[in-house]
């Protein structure tokens, strides 16, 4: 307990509200054996400056809810971050975000905090998602001392778990959303990013409950076989 | 709990309702935005305001189905849901069978009538591929009902909406480029603003004109103590009584008036009015209520405002003097026909007007063809067949025609056809000059088989009747449609009993003939939009006339032919088959709607190419007719494949 009390000391600026909101935030739940209906997800994306997981920050957050087997509109989530010292980089022809933007953003903190609290206690989901579970999880620590224990699914092992016999291999995002035919409008945001990847999973939801995957719980654990298994012949 | 939790729904449509009178102020999330202006593709969307449309949006889930997956189903109970597809297809299916009673795809809605009726669907709704449907819940739809009035307008009126949507828009462009509300639609009542000017019998001729003269008009019409129309007075009647030179203007002028004038009542419409001023050869129309005179509508007052002389070009057609007068003012009737349309006239009226026009033509083609190689002394009716015989003429046409003449036996027979040959074969290539193409394959009453007494005639069709090789198969689909343009009617009415007589007794007949309606499909696939022709590097089109009327036609004349019924025009088979009860009354009227707008589609089509100097074609190629129009053809179409579901269960085939 005292460990984190002293990483808590180290957080800086966080005023009496932001620390109290901090604290109020819930705890993680580990995926259960309730049905993938009834489970509240965050599907997530972000924008980076760069692709360097130790010197890149987060620019911005993109997340839609699926809720109820559905995608909820009422629940959307996005925000860019201000950093003071962004400075104009190639990967701006990425993500789109120039300087005014994000110079335009919210407080880091305050936007953090308010993404957590939208997070709640549900699990993540995201397109390469240990990346973004580092991003994310470096941000919190950096702004918030706070340490990311979310559970997170990557979309990119679900879809080809669930599609084995999908010719695609290390497909990207616009792979999957070709190869299901889905309308996405003008990506040029996490938030648009966000929404693609969760129609996709709306779409893999589907495959998983005609396969009798009928859990969060079961999909981790049909995930960490199939990795098993894709890593095994090189063994 | 679930109390609280009704609570809170309820509070959070409240507070989303505050918050969109300020969406101004606050930048709209980007995946709002994105689908707002997916949705302001499609009607009513394009039509709703922009919070109001937001609002809709925020309150909205996306959800997916997989094919087969049931959105909804007659078993779910009252619908709680409104749903719009985002992306793939959706399908009904009736309970009772697993035919698709429509399909539903990107853009539209579904299901209005059992949401507002407060039950459940009839039909259950699948998923026919991969589909997302943003659905709204009824809390926010009612909300939504109640603040967007365009959104409400569509809610109720559904796809009848959308067609006078496509009505609207034809009319606003007439008054675009003609700056007038005129339509053909408009009642005479509205269009006879003045005072009718009157007098009575015993009024002195002198009276009567001066009174004319200072109204500034026409006609005068005579009526009675009860205001009840005597007789009228024109101009023309005018001239004839100075002409005569025996004019005694001090005369009462009841010797002197066209008695019994014809009269509509105020609720008759301009279109009626023209027709009967066409087809009487007169310039004035009385209009008359309770049995009183309260209005006249002059000729002028119809067409002055779209310079659309319809009965002047009839009247100048039937005194041509030459037939190269005739081939003169053919152009001018494409002319009235572009205005006419332009002026938001239904394809049902054109073709009514081409017909009636074409006929006076024929006339008159047929007096001077007489005039000049002499009477042959052997009375006769010119036929007509096919579309000339249903009277469903565009300006595009070519001759099916034939003569019709009484005759005691085959010698007889043989010896008038030749006096009628020579005469018959000038008239063909008089038409020929008017614009009236020659029939490839010689269905043309200059050719000997096509000359013929009635007995002939009749054994003819009898022929078809009995044998029904492919031949006469494609022969009864011309010449059943036969109707006499010139000449007496007799003959033709009882060649037409017989037919009637003979196909009803005749299932086989009708059973082949059902067959045949069913040759051409319309090119609506059960699961797909449209099922289109690609010919070679040609853009995929499809064929309006052959794929979407012909079904149409096909099938009415069959149930007309079957069912005893006289008439030939395929919308007046299809009111009569109703009335007859044959078909259901919500039926006829669907492809009734559906007929009227695939031709009236056709015709569009024909003013645009003649515009551009195009050859004329049929051919259409959806994707270039806007989304409203290509949503209603489809649906169109569909009408025409339930039409011919319907002969296949007739006729178990």
């Amino acid at each position: 307990m005292s460990w984190f009390g002293w990483l808590r000391q180290k957080t800086p600026g966080l005023d009496a509200a932001q620390q109290q909101r901090l604290a109020q935030l819930p705890t993680p739940c580990a995926l259960g054996d309730a049905s993938l209906r009834s489970q509240r997800w965050v599907v997530l994306d972000l924008e980076t400056s760069g692709l360097n997981l130790n010197r890149d920050q987060v620019l911005s957050i993109g997340a839609v809810v699926i809720e109820d087997g559905a995608v909820d509109f009422s629940q959307l989530f996005e925000r860019t971050l201000h950093r003071a010292d962004s400075r104009l980089r190639p990967s701006v022809l990425i993500h789109g975000l120039g300087p005014s933007a994000i110079a335009a953003g919210s407080d880091p903190v305050e936007a953090l905090l308010d993404f957590m609290a939208f997070v709640g206690d549900s699990p993540l989901l995201a397109f390469h998602a240990p990346f973004d579970q580092h991003m994310l999880g470096r941000a919190l620590k950096d702004s918030l001392g706070y340490r990311l224990a979310h559970p997170f699914l990557d979309v990119a092992e679900i879809a080809p778990l669930l599609c084995p016999d999908t010719p695609l291999r290390e497909a990207g995002l616009d792979d999957w959303i070709h190869h299901f035919g889905l309308h996405v409008g003008e990506r040029h945001h996490a938030s648009a990013d966000a929404l693609a990847t969760a129609e996709l999973m709306l779409i893999l939801f589907s495959r998983a409950r005609r396969q009798h995957i009928d859990s969060p719980k079961a999909l981790q654990e049909r995930l960490g076989q199939w990795r098993r298994r894709k890593h095994a012949p090189s063994f | 709990m679930q109390h609280d939790n009704d609570k809170n729904i309820a509070v959070t449509v409240m507070s989303k309702a505050d918050a969109f009178t300020q969406a101004g102020k606050t930048a709209v999330l980007q995946n709002i935005h994105g689908t707002l202006q997916f949705l302001q593709r499609f009607p009513p969307f394009n039509q709703m305001e922009n919070a109001h449309l937001a609002f809709l949006v925020e309150q909205c889930q996306l959800r997916f189905y997989g094919p087969g997956d049931s959105i909804l189903k007659p078993s779910g109970g009252p619908v709680d849901h409104f749903y719009i597809v985002k992306q793939g297809r959706v399908v009904g299916e009736r309970p009772d069978s697993t035919e698709t009673t429509f399909e539903i795809t990107t853009g539209e809605c579904f299901p209005l009538a059992a949401l507002l009726g407060e039950r459940a669907t009839r039909t259950e709704h699948k998923a026919a591929e991969d589909t997302f449907c943003l659905q709204l819940n009824k809390p926010a739809f009612i909300k939504l009902f109640a603040l967007s009035s365009p959104f409400r307008d569509f809610a109720l009126r559904g796809v009848s909406s959308l067609l006078d949507q496509v009505n609207q828009q034809v009319q606003q462009k007439a008054v675009e480029t003609l700056g007038t509300q005129y339509s053909l639609n408009t009642r005479l009542g509205e269009l006879a603003m003045r005072h009718p000017v009157m007098c009575s019998p015993q009024t002195p001729l002198r009276e009567a004109v001066t009174q004319m003269h200072e109204q500034q008009v026409g006609s005068i019409v005579i009526v009675d103590d009860q205001q009840a129309p005597l007789g009228i007075f024109t101009l023309r009647d005018l001239r004839q009584v100075v002409a005569d030179g025996t004019g005694d203007f001090s005369q009462a002028i009841v010797g002197h008036m066209t008695q019994a004038p014809f009269f509509l009542t105020p609720d008759h419409s301009a279109f009626d009015a023209a027709i009967a001023m066409t087809e009487r050869h007169i310039a004035h129309v009385c209009l008359v209520k309770d049995q009183r005179l309260c209005g006249v509508v002059s000729e002028r007052d119809l067409f002055s405002l779209q310079r659309v002389d319809l009965v002047h070009l009839a009247r100048t057609i039937r005194n041509a003097p030459r037939v190269d007068h005739l081939v003169a003012m053919r152009g001018e009737i494409g002319q009235l026909v572009e205005r006419m349309l332009a002026h938001g006239a239904s394809s049902t009226q054109i073709t009514h007007i081409i017909t009636l026009l074409n006929d006076h033509t024929l006339c008159r083609v047929i007096e001077l063809s007489l005039a000049e190689k002499g009477d042959p002394g052997v009375p006769f009716s010119w036929l007509c067949f096919g579309s000339e015989g249903r009277r469903e003429q565009t300006l595009y046409t070519d001759q099916d025609n034939g003569i019709l003449f009484e005759a005691r036996d085959a010698a007889e027979a043989a010896e008038l056809r030749g006096r009628l040959l020579p005469l018959a074969q000038q008239i063909n290539q008089s038409l020929a000059l008017c614009g009236f193409s020659l029939c490839k394959g010689n269905v043309m009453a200059g050719n000997p088989e096509l000359c013929l007494s009635r007995a002939e005639w009749a054994r003819r069709f009898a022929a078809f009747i009995r044998e029904a090789t492919p031949e006469n198969l494609l022969g009864s689909s011309i010449y059943f449609d036969l109707r006499v343009v010139w000449g007496d009617e007799q003959g033709c009415e009882q060649l037409r009993q017989s037919i009637l007589d003979q196909v009803a007794d005749n299932r086989l007949f009708q059973r082949m003939l059902a067959e045949n309606a069913l040759r051409q499909r319309p090119p609506v696939g059960r699961f797909r939009d449209f099922v289109l022709t690609r010919n070679g590097a040609e853009k995929a089109t499809l064929d309006l006339k052959v794929q979407g009327l012909t079904p149409f036609v096909d099938g009415a004349r069959l149930l007309a032919l079957a069912n005893g019924i006289h008439a030939n025009n395929t919308l007046e088979r299809l009111r009569q088959l109703v009335i007859k009860a044959v078909i259901e009354p919500l039926d006829g009227a669907a492809y009734e709607e559906a007929y009227h707008f695939i031709q009236q589609t056709r015709m569009q089509q024909h003013q645009l190419q003649s515009r551009e100097n195009q050859p004329y074609s049929n051919r259409v190629d959806p994707d270039s007719l806007n989304h409203l129009d290509r949503r209603i053809l489809r649906e169109s179409l569909r009408q025409a494949q339930r039409l011919q579901t319907s002969l296949t269960l007739r006729y178990q085939l």
